[in-house]
């Protein structure tokens, strides 16, 4: 299969970076925003297959950003991540159309799995 | 005025409030504002109660006076009249006598006593007549006595009827010792440009009749003295005719004088003189049954009873209402305290919600970091193994982990700071009074070792926040160990002060031996000690100074070899966040 | 309940939570200083220059235990976040096992530095009360510390919940020798007033074996 295009947003660079490496490794086509500024303009450009994102970005909100994805492309599922005390959030984003959550730290064989299921999903409603 | 104006109002407020100033006996708060709100009700309610009782009694005291002296002026004034116009009648009598007879006729004594004898009929009380002439010789006499020829010319009255063309004598003791008096009167003849003198004996029992009223009080005396004092009518209790009756009171010439003379308890004596004209006669009036007098005792018993009555029923339902009222007081008091306390309560532990949520919810980036980076370093040994890229990949890594396990340090010891913060229980400690807690049970140990204890603990040093078991438990050792520098005799001395706006401070000062320098920095380390093998665990300096750190403070020293040493604990009036 | 009483409650609520999250604290601190050893040791493999091809299983090794300890921290925090919201509300609905379960991971460091272990026989019928989590929390550690100091070395505490038609019984049973002479006062008043006040009972008998029941409906 193509590579699973992923789009990370995360604002700590440092994990971003790792991650991301760490999918690269896992023969994933990953890139990443910082903030949703970024990562909208890289939606557009990249049109990832599975967003990971952040709830607690600078900027817009992160369930504002959820939105604006599902917006411009329903088909992108979108992968929260989440931390402890972000109940609310993960429920309001799972309202509003994202497709799983994960908890940081991350484990990233669990990522993966999910990751897997997102596109399968994708590919399903296209 | 303003300034006043708050003055007031802080001091009412102070008063009626249940404070820890105006305590009353060293009692509780609430039990000093009940007794101090039932005396100011008593006090103010006493004293107009005092002062009407007062001026009701002066003013009683005086209408009755008053009242009583002008009754017993117009008494006087009447008696003084009544005897006035008898003495006059009786001068007006015998001026008649003399002007209707010629001296001729008079000088004749059989004549005269005719005359006498009729005058007598109509005017009892008369022992004799006798008729003078102008240069003072009785030429006529009708009487007991054996009077005529005599020479009056060197008497006094003999030149007074001359003057004033009569005369009224003081009372003499005469004829069988009846006193009587005499009054003589001076007739000039029309045309003849001379004068004779008729004059007169009468008796005092006459003139008696008018001195005492029938319907005399019994305690009263009324009677006549002379310019000289000498009683001229007899007295009840003041002497018999012709003693002396002693006054202080100046005898008036003309109007009538009342004094009040004494007062021995009840007894009240008035004394009113009154000269009676055309005589040398005063009537007093010794007055001794003064209604006034009754009314201290009338105050004194049934209204003093009253009074006390009303003052004790005052005071009783003052307390109940005072009671009442100042333990609903209490009461609410008590129950705000505890709703207070309960919502200081509720938000302490929401905080504490808040922190840990916040403290879980910020670990998690730098976890996840170290987890990513973690994995990385895995998965790039796992794929493609050593080679020198990877070595310097790694360091990178492995730095890029040490960074977030510093974050993670970083807010964990946020965490820590708060949960040393918790541990100490929080009340308002009176530092003075912790001080001296602690130096009572060191009090033997002192006294023992001969060392002197100066204490200087500064007043209305602020109360402070803090844990008084944990503070005592440091005093009690930096105190301990100034008591083994001295061994025996010097001196300690612990001062409490205001530090600043925010902390106060304790100085326990030594002249033991001292820190040598290059021991201060070790001071507070664990296990550090200078004593002897097996005496102290060298664990007492380094406990105080975490207890004094978790709360909030500072221990600093200061010591010279041989000098002393002095530490100073310094402690916030309050912790920050707690 | 008085305000002294109310006051002494919550000078014991205090140093109850002071102690849990200090010993928590610590725990992590340690966790993390693990983590940073390790680091550090890769570091220095590295550098020392132990090849990856021969030294491959330690390298993992120490990668795995990084891994572990992550998660060990991760998994206490999330304790501690239950724990924390215990205090939410004064009257919750909430499964006793899992309070006691969180309860014991925080206490299990002052429990080691005597080596004591805490052993856990929970009713699976999982029960669920309405009753105040934090106090009942602070009941239970009462009890459990007052074990903890006057066990000898290597004791072991059993922490045992029944369910009964109308109520919980939670138990503590202390196994092992006690300490000579040692007696941990407990402010037994207070916690009587305030277990009654939860409709339940306390009781201990001489082998210090406590029984705390709560009732199953709520109040």
């Amino acid at each position: 299969m193509a590579h699973t295009k992923v789009l990370l947003v995360d604002d700590e660079k440092e994990f971003a970076s790792a991650l991301a490496e760490r999918l690269q490794l896992r023969n994933y086509d990953v890139q990443a925003a910082a903030n949703a500024l970024e990562a909208l303009g890289i939606v557009h450009s990249f049109r990832p297959d599975v967003v990971l994102l952040d709830l607690r970005i600078p900027g817009m909100d992160g369930i504002e950003t959820l939105k604006a994805i599902k917006k411009f492309d329903s088909t992108i599922e979108v992968i929260m991540l989440t931390g402890h005390g972000d109940v609310q959030s993960v429920e309001n984003g799972m309202k509003n159309g994202a497709f799983e959550y994960i908890m940081k730290p991350v484990d990233i064989s669990e990522l993966t799995v999910k990751i897997n299921k997102a596109w399968q999903k994708k590919q399903v409603s296209r | 005025m303003k300034h006043l104006k708050q003055t007031i109002r802080l001091l009412v407020h102070n008063v009626f409030h249940p404070h820890d100033i105006f305590r009353i006996f060293g009692k509780g708060r609430y039990a000093s504002l009940k007794i101090r709100i039932v005396l100011i009700d008593v006090l103010l309610s006493i004293v107009p109660l005092f002062i009407v009782i007062t001026i009701s009694y002066f003013w009683f005291q005086k209408i009755l006076k008053d009242d009583f002296d002008k009754q017993l002026q117009w008494e006087i004034q009447n008696t003084k009249q009544t005897i006035e116009f008898f003495v006059d009648k009786k001068i007006s009598a015998l001026k008649l006598t003399a002007s209707s007879y010629t001296y001729e006729q008079m000088s004749d004594t059989k004549m005269l006593t005719e005359i006498f004898n009729n005058f007598k009929r109509e005017y009892g009380g008369l022992v004799d007549f006798g008729v003078i002439d102008s240069t003072g010789i009785q030429r006529s006499y009708s009487g007991p006595y054996n009077l005529a020829g005599k020479d009056y010319s060197e008497q006094d009255w003999f030149h007074e009827v001359i003057i004033r063309s009569f005369y009224v004598s003081d009372v003499f003791m005469g004829y069988r010792k009846i006193p009587h008096f005499a009054i003589a009167v001076k007739t000039e003849p029309t045309g003849k440009g001379t004068f004779w003198i008729l004059r007169a004996t009468i008796n005092v029992e006459t003139l008696q009749k008018y001195v005492n009223p029938v319907n005399q009080r019994p305690n009263d005396d009324i009677f006549i003295i002379n310019r000289e004092g000498i009683l001229q009518t007899p007295s009840k209790f003041h002497g018999g005719v012709l003693e002396k009756y002693t006054t202080n009171m100046t005898i008036p010439r003309e109007e009538v004088v009342t004094q009040e003379l004494q007062k021995n308890g009840d007894d009240c004596k008035i004394c009113g003189l009154a000269a009676i004209q055309h005589t040398p006669w005063v009537l007093a009036t010794v007055i001794r049954s003064t209604p006034y007098a009754r009314i201290p005792s009338i105050f004194r018993n049934e209204l003093f009873f009253i009074t006390m009555g009303s003052i004790l029923l005052g005071i009783v339902f003052t307390t109940v209402m005072a009671n009442t009222v100042v333990n609903r007081i209490k009461l609410s008091d008590e129950e705000r305290e505890k709703a207070v306390g309960q919502s200081e309560h509720a938000s302490k532990m929401a905080s504490i919600g808040r922190l840990a949520a916040g403290v879980a919810h910020e670990i998690n980036n730098p976890l996840a970091i170290i987890n990513e980076k973690a994995g990385l370093m895995k998965d790039i040994l796992e794929v493609s193994g050593s080679t020198p890229d990877n070595k310097e990949k790694f360091l990178a890594l492995i730095s890029g982990i040490a960074e977030s396990v510093n974050r993670c340090r970083t807010i964990t010891h946020r965490l820590l700071g708060f949960s040393r913060r918790m541990e100490i229980s929080q009340d308002a400690i009176d530092m003075n009074d912790a001080v001296q807690e602690v130096i009572g049970f060191l009090e033997k140990e002192i006294l023992y070792r001969n060392i002197k204890l100066e204490l200087n603990l500064q007043e209305n040093l602020p109360k402070i926040m803090t844990d008084k078991g944990q503070v005592q438990q440091v005093f009690l050792n930096i105190i301990n160990n100034a008591l083994d520098a001295l061994k025996e005799n010097g001196y300690i001395s612990v001062t409490t002060y205001t530090k600043d706006d925010t902390s106060i401070g304790v100085a326990i000062k030594d002249n033991g031996s001292g820190i040598p320098k290059e021991n201060l920095k070790h001071i507070f380390e664990p296990f550090y000690s200078t004593k002897e093998k097996g005496k102290g665990t060298g664990l007492g300096l380094s406990i105080s100074y975490g207890i004094v750190q978790k709360l909030g403070g500072t221990i600093l020293v200061e010591s010279e070899l041989n000098k002393g040493t002095t530490f100073s604990v310094e402690l916030p009036l309050k912790l920050e966040g707690a | 309940m008085d305000a002294q009483y109310e006051n002494e409650l919550r000078n014991l609520q205090m140093r109850f939570i002071g102690k849990i999250i200090a010993g928590f604290t610590h725990e992590i601190k340690n966790y993390i200083a693990i983590i940073n050893e390790s680091t550090g040791l890769i570091g220095d493999m590295m550098k020392v220059g132990k090849s990856v091809e021969n030294d491959l299983p330690a390298y993992l090794d120490i990668i795995h235990s990084i891994e572990d300890h992550i998660e060990k921290t991760n998994g206490h925090f999330r304790y501690l976040n239950r724990f924390a919201h215990r205090m939410d509300s004064p009257l919750s609905s909430f499964h006793i096992n899992e309070s006691l379960e969180e309860l014991i991971a925080l206490l299990k460091r002052f429990a080691n530095q005597k080596r004591i272990v805490f052993k856990q026989d929970y009713d699976t019928d999982k029960p669920t009360v309405y009753s105040n989590p934090a106090i009942l929390q602070l009941i239970i550690f009462t009890f459990l510390e007052q074990n903890i100091m006057e066990l000898e070395q290597e004791s072991t505490i059993t922490l045992q919940t029944t369910v009964t038609d109308q109520s919980v019984r939670v138990t503590i049973i202390p196994n092992g020798k006690r300490i000579e002479g040692s007696s941990v006062s407990i402010p037994s008043e207070l916690l009587d007033i305030v277990i009654k006040e939860l409709g339940g009972n306390i009781s201990q008998d001489r082998e210090k074996e406590t029984i705390i029941l709560l009732p199953l409906r709520p109040l």
